[in-house]
């Protein structure tokens, strides 16, 4: 294979060591001389130069000075700088302001030189191939998300249909006609609903920036409750919301999390129970806005507290799809949110939750 | 002086959720009449004929939002231009399985739009609206 050209600007005051240079490496690589910093500036705008290679005593600009010069304009190139003599202070300047790659001493030994190029070159290579493959990535992930996206959109379509047709079942007295046909089909396709559902917070939690809107959370969390508790009525809330000042946040991560919680609240109640109960309180400060979501439902087991925020954990007994508290935790992480959790089997279960306040 | 007669306008491009919400507002006896428009710029159509026939004019109009060529928005754009004697007294809601944020946003959002209701259709919510 042809190895790739390699395009190297050398720059020096001295004549004598620019032709030199040229001598000795003219066979390997393209070179490009220039006898000041402005000279060879004019070359970097118009060739599209992997290694300079520069003098540090110059008059009117130094060595560093130059590469400092091009750090925003042309950060991609390589750097080595070529000094006469040991200046530490020059140094130490190249390295923390220059952005240099190798430092090397005049006068120079072909060979070591010669690798020094050569391992710029592959450097500044593993850069930009670094640098597509992340483009590439984003894109590809993009792509995917994208895609997931709309055939959720594709596949909850008909499956709508099918659940409103269950309904106009029910409301002509049929749902009984068949056996038991009707009421499993509505709970499949009930399921199928909820995990795509749950699939489209997930995808979009991942993708979306985080916005800051305004929260008002008495608004929020009624609208919540009445889209959660619709199938349930049997369950009381108590609702104490003390918002005073003014709430920025993610909307909608927060209405993700916020509704998962509380229809976990709803879904996970004791059969036997006949006084069910759900207690919501929120403080809202400057700083944070904090949550507290109590049921006194079937609880968790301690041993699987750890587990529950996992994705796909689901406990035996009960029939989740593991994905609602895992979203909930991926969530308030795209946020700088916190969440505990207490719980036992006797009196149920408390999240606790804090958002920052994005204000 | 309008008539009595309650008339829903239903604008989707699905044909079968046509027909389940169109059966569903009939057993709910919500409107007398229904007119089905199977894309927006149908139902733009319908509008402009019966402009002037009072009759023939929806009171409400359920409005789906992901259809080809015309979507709900984009009726709705085409809607505001309509005289406010028929916009003033017809209200619109649209009719989604949408779960799009944005979606939901843009939606309440709109000033012609009274309420974003989530397929499949309840006629409890529906009524609720009337």
């Amino acid at each position: 294979m042809k190895t790739p050209t390699v395009r190297v600007l050398y720059i020096d005051d001295e004549e004598n060591n620019l032709q030199a240079f040229k001598a000795s490496f003219r066979r390997q690589y393209e070179i490009y001389t220039a006898i000041s910093a402005a000279e060879g500036l004019k070359i970097l705008q118009s060739v599209n130069v992997q290694v300079i290679i520069a003098d540090q005593k110059m008059p009117n600009t130094t060595g560093v000075e130059f590469f400092k010069s091009i750090t925003e304009t042309f950060p991609d190139p390589m750097r080595i700088l070529l000094t006469g003599y040991t200046d530490i202070e020059a140094l130490a300047d190249a390295i923390n302001h220059g952005d240099i790659y190798r430092y090397i001493t005049k006068p120079w030994n072909d060979l070591e030189l010669h690798n020094s190029i050569k391992n710029a070159y592959d450097a500044y290579k593993a850069k930009i191939d670094l640098r597509n493959k992340i483009a590439e990535l984003e894109k590809t992930n993009d792509e995917l998300n994208r895609f997931i996206y709309s055939i959720s959109h594709e596949l909850r379509a008909p499956l709508v249909s099918v659940i409103g047709i269950v309904g106009l079942v029910k409301m002509e007295g049929l749902y009984n006609s068949s056996g038991e046909y009707w009421s499993l089909i509505e709970t499949c396709s009930n399921k199928l609903d909820y995990y795509i559902q749950k699939t489209l917070q997930y995808y979009k939690n991942n993708k979306t920036v985080a916005d800051k809107s305004p929260v008002d959370f008495n608004k929020l969390i009624s609208e919540l409750i009445e889209v959660y508790s619709y199938t349930d009525k049997d369950t009381r809330f108590t609702i104490n919301i003390d918002q005073e000042v003014e709430f920025k946040g993610d909307l909608f991560r927060i209405e993700v999390i916020l509704g998962n919680l509380i229809s976990n609240a709803i879904k996970y109640q004791k059969v036997t129970e006949l006084n069910k109960k759900v207690n919501i309180d929120v403080e809202v400060s400057k700083e944070f806005a904090q949550i507290s979501i109590s049921d006194n439902g079937m609880g968790i087991l301690n041993e699987h507290l750890e587990k529950i925020f996992t994705q796909f954990f689901k406990s035996k007994v009960h029939h989740g799809s593991g994905l609602g508290l895992f979203i909930v935790k991926e969530a308030l992480n795209k946020i700088e949110g916190r969440i505990s959790v207490s719980s036992d089997v006797d009196h149920g279960t408390t999240f606790k939750i804090t958002i920052p306040n994005a204000k | 002086m309008q008539s009595d007669i309650k008339k829903v306008m239903l604008i989707d491009d699905n044909e079968i959720d046509l027909k389940i919400n169109s059966k569903l507002i009939s057993l709910s006896n919500l409107f007398q009449e229904i007119i089905i428009c199977q894309s927006g710029e149908e139902a733009l159509d319908y509008l402009s004929r019966h402009m002037n026939d009072d009759d023939k004019l929806p009171n409400f109009i359920l409005l789906d939002i992901q259809m080809p060529e015309m979507d709900g928005f984009e009726f709705l754009e085409e809607y505001k231009k309509f005289s406010t004697t028929l916009t003033d007294k017809c209200p619109v809601a649209m009719l989604s399985s949408t779960l799009d944020f944005g979606d939901t946003q843009r939606a309440e959002a709109n000033p012609y739009v009274i309420k974003l209701l989530k397929k499949p259709l309840s006629p409890k919510e529906l009524a609720k609206l009337l």
